[in-house]
């Protein structure tokens, strides 16, 4: 899974969390109206991004994060910022 | 201090590693598999797998502590199975006091909560007053009285029981105790009961389950609280705080506990978060005010004031976005 571009990896994370079919997920959907993701299981999802992806994510940025499109950009940001 | 903690990654988890790094320690903190580690990240804490269903786990992460700090208690989101509750409950709680047995932990801090103290007619409560049986006030009562039973009955290892009041501060991501800020200074009115409620600072608390854990002979049982007020009263002092509409009245006790039970039905068909949980109702309507000196004698706490309580805890829901950024007006608090 680690040589998956990040957009695969973080629906295939979603995948884990929701009902919901990882071919349905969208860049432009909403963790929580579209996706069902809670304000908890929004939570979950990106620290295991951050785990899997060994990223040093403030939790003040996490709380701002409310789509999929935008995980996928805070995750190439921290990738970018440390060189990777 | 080799020490462990339970519940790192919540609310008084998080509170009691940065007490515990602020005083030198470099404490193991335990996580379940999908719990948030953002903030344990951050602070470079060493995470242990420790998911109290599982005692291999348990017993793999308390190997050469001394010390586990258990602050991942169960706590039901719903009051609507008991039988489950309670199993949980217990059943968590019996991993965790065996795998501590089994690794030799000198000392276990098991954090209960204030739902186990019983009244004392005509003065307020101390950590004398436990319920001679289980109170009947509903099921987190009945749990949290169960639970604190048992750890009080362990007799393989020292187990320190502390009960704290309604914490408040930062990191409370959940929302617990902190709903009630949020909710008033986004201008909203939330339905709610009225009775005691004995707030305190989550460092505070945390101070005091580190003390706890150094003491040489500590107290078996404390209780941990700043103060007495009643929960209509918090909310009207925040309001103020917030320069929003004043909360309406309380609901009677009766009416509280049916909107809670209707919230919480609606919560467990699929819908969202009750607005109103059984729990909450159950702690504010059978309330107490606590004398807290023993924590005060014993452990040398002092405890943080109210307003210093809030000013973390908006500042911290500030930066997390939790309520809006805008000027409030700062009133006289209690």
């Amino acid at each position: 899974m680690t040589t998956l571009p990040i957009e695969e990896r973080i629906v295939h994370m979603i995948a884990q969390l929701t009902p919901v079919r990882p071919a349905e997920i969208q860049m432009q959907h909403r963790l929580r109206e579209d996706l069902g993701l809670d304000s908890v299981c929004s939570m979950e999802l990106l620290s295991m991004l951050a785990e899997q992806m060994d990223l040093d994510v403030p939790i003040e940025e996490a709380m701002g994060i409310t789509t999929v499109g935008e995980a996928v950009a805070m995750a190439r940001r921290h990738l970018a910022a440390r060189g990777a | 201090m080799s020490a462990l903690v339970l519940g790192a990654g919540g609310f008084l988890g998080l509170n009691l590693v940065d007490a515990l790094i602020a005083a030198g320690e470099a404490p193991r903190c335990g996580r379940r598999r999908r719990s948030n580690v953002l903030a344990l990240r951050q602070r470079r804490a060493a995470l242990v797998p420790a998911d109290l269903d599982i005692p291999e786990e348990l017993a793999a992460a308390m190997t050469g502590c001394a010390t586990v700090f258990h602050a991942a208690g169960h706590y039901p989101r719903l009051s609507r199975d008991r039988q489950r509750t309670m199993q949980t409950g217990l059943a968590q709680l019996g991993n965790v006091l065996d795998a501590a047995a089994g690794a030799g932990v000198r000392r276990l801090i098991y954090v209960s909560s204030t739902a186990t103290v019983a009244p004392a007619p005509g003065r307020p409560s101390d950590e004398r007053d436990v319920f001679a049986a289980a109170p009947g006030l509903g099921v987190y009562h009945d749990l949290k009285w169960a639970m604190e039973s048992l750890a009080l009955a362990e007799d393989r290892i020292e187990v320190i029981v502390a009960c704290p009041g309604a914490c408040l501060g930062p990191h409370d991501l959940r929302l617990g105790t902190s709903a009630v800020l949020v909710a008033l200074a986004r201008g909203l009115d939330p339905p709610h009961p009225d009775g005691v409620i004995n707030p305190v600072d989550v460092r505070d608390v945390a101070t005091a389950l580190l003390r706890l854990a150094e003491h040489a002979s500590p107290p078996r049982r404390v209780l941990l609280a700043a103060g007495n007020l009643r929960l209509h009263e918090l909310l009207v002092a925040l309001a103020r705080r917030y320069g929003v509409a004043p909360p309406s009245r309380p609901l009677e006790d009766a009416e509280a506990v049916s909107l809670a039970d209707a919230e919480e039905a609606r919560a467990e068909a699929g819908g969202r978060r009750p607005s109103l949980s059984r729990e909450i109702v159950d702690l504010v309507i059978h309330g107490v005010p606590l004398d807290a000196g023993l924590a005060a004698r014993a452990l040398g706490m002092r405890w943080r004031p109210l307003t210093e309580t809030l000013d973390a805890a908006d500042g911290w829901a500030r930066r997390m976005r939790l309520i809006p950024e805008r000027p409030f007006t700062q009133a006289a608090e209690p």
